[in-house]
């Protein structure tokens, strides 16, 4: 906040890639509260979203020279490392067995009142638009988008036809650019 | 394809928010590359997706900026004594999950390749090993076949050049009878059939060298002798028999060379046991000729 400096993307990109920390420092003020947002989405838990916003900026860091401006937009390029990051931990065995040990009193009132410690989660970034959606492609969008699951999966665990998969998620998304305008 | 159609069939949002899967994204990155409109639709949407995310947002925790900055500082410094030991992970856009096999205690490793990229490589080593195997087998029985062949030709070969050598022998026999019976010095003693021959037919000839006193014998037709039999030959000196040898009648076509008879009325040829007898059987006295 003090410092004013504003980057245009491509410096920003060649910063990064010098290891500047002062573009870094930049990146995170910038953007560390949108990927924040993605991950606290996919992660309940507060803790371990905090874990996954450290890993992503480590990621970062590391890989910013795997980064290619031709097929996409930086934050688009970080966005997708933040998802997958979460969706790996939901999904890791550490993790699940970190939920089944809690009591389950608590967990039921966490799925009445939402997550206590992240509250009006459902009212921000992505969600927020997807809660627009029909029920029935806000569904798929969840499945695919928040939970990672293959178009493949989601066939099984919905029970409905690969090709019905993919003709809805590709209208929600139809839906979704509509009103992100 | 129609490039309007494509960009609103929902691909754009399925690339940018990772929901394609990899022969989709491939496409989608070459139609960026082909067609403006492509990539402008995907600018497009980027943007209002980070904007929608930057406007609204959640702030994590504020002390986590400095834990992570610092976090990364010690890695950098870490990293850049020891530098060239890392090598970086392949160039692209990082979208790919390694899923369940993932745990969440190796948070921060690194992603190196698309699941679909490894399994295509996984199933490419599978198809080549199973070729080579395949191959193996194939090539191994070929040479099989040709290893048969080749010992079958190498002992016909070695058959041929004995039969060869046989032939050569026979002809240098022929040949040396040829020049014997050119021979002026040569005696020519015929030996016609005696009464107490079973065939009536048979015949011998004698060559006897008049200089060096050498009998050769050549058989123009003699019964086959048993096993246990042997024709020997036999020079009449002063009305008395002189062993001149033995011979066998399979030995070969040619001359026999006999023993060397200084002197000699008469000749002729008994059936005697193997090895010969030291006097002639008369009753078995087949051939007979005066000199």
């Amino acid at each position: 906040l003090g410092t004013t400096a504003t980057y245009t993307e491509s410096e920003l990109v060649s910063l990064l890639k010098s290891r500047d920390n002062k573009a870094f420092s930049y990146l995170y003020d910038n953007y560390a509260g949108a990927l924040y947002t993605i991950i606290s989405q996919v992660v309940d838990d507060v803790d371990a979203a905090n874990d996954v916003l450290q890993e992503v900026f480590v990621n970062i860091w590391r890989r910013i020279e795997t980064y290619d401006p031709v097929k996409g937009r930086l934050f688009t390029w970080m966005l997708n490392i933040a998802r997958n990051a979460s969706i790996d931990l939901v999904r890791s065995k550490s993790y699940q067995n970190s939920l089944r040990n809690q009591s389950l009193p608590q967990s039921a009132e966490a799925e009445f009142a939402g997550s206590p410690s992240i509250p009006n989660i459902d009212n921000i970034g992505f969600r927020k638009v997807l809660e627009r959606l029909k029920k029935e492609h806000r569904v798929l969008i969840d499945l695919a988008y928040f939970k990672g699951y293959t178009h493949e999966e989601i066939a099984v665990i919905e029970d409905i036809p690969l090709g019905t998969v993919k003709t809805r998620i590709r209208n929600a998304l139809i839906q979704l650019r509509e009103y992100l305008k | 394809v129609n490039i309007h159609e494509y960009i609103s069939s929902g691909i754009v949002e399925s690339y940018v928010l990772g929901l394609a899967d990899d022969a989709e994204r491939a496409e989608f990155e070459r139609m960026c590359l082909l067609h403006p409109e492509v990539r402008a639709a995907r600018e497009a949407f980027e943007i209002s997706v980070e904007k929608q995310a930057r406007t609204s947002r959640l702030e994590p925790p504020a002390a986590l900026k400095s834990k992570i900055l610092s976090t990364i500082e010690m890695e950098y410094s870490a990293k850049s004594d020891r530098r060239s030991g890392n090598t970086p992970p392949p160039p692209y856009m990082g979208v790919a999950r390694d899923g369940q096999n993932n745990d969440g205690l190796s948070k921060l490793k690194v992603r190196r390749m698309p699941v679909g990229l490894q399994k295509l490589i996984a199933v490419a080593a599978v198809v080549l090993l199973v070729l080579s195997t395949a191959l193996n087998f194939y090539f191994f029985n070929r040479y099989r076949e040709y290893n048969q062949r080749y010992q079958e030709l190498l002992a016909s070969q070695t058959q041929l050049v004995q039969h060869n050598q046989v032939l050569q022998t026979r002809m240098l026999d022929y040949e040396k009878a040829v020049e014997m019976m050119k021979d002026p010095g040569m005696a020519i003693v015929r030996m016609p059939a005696m009464p107490s021959a079973p065939d009536p037919n048979s015949a011998t000839i004698v060559y006897w060298d008049t200089t060096t006193k050498d009998v050769y014998l050549a058989v123009s037709k003699l019964p086959t002798p048993s096993v246990n039999e042997q024709y020997q030959l036999w020079a009449m000196v002063d009305g008395k028999p002189v062993d001149a040898g033995v011979f066998d009648l399979n030995a070969g076509p040619g001359m026999f060379k006999m023993k060397n008879i200084p002197r000699a009325e008469a000749f002729a040829i008994t059936l005697e046991k193997k090895g010969g007898s030291p006097t002639p059987s008369l009753d078995k006295l087949y051939v007979l000729g005066k000199v």
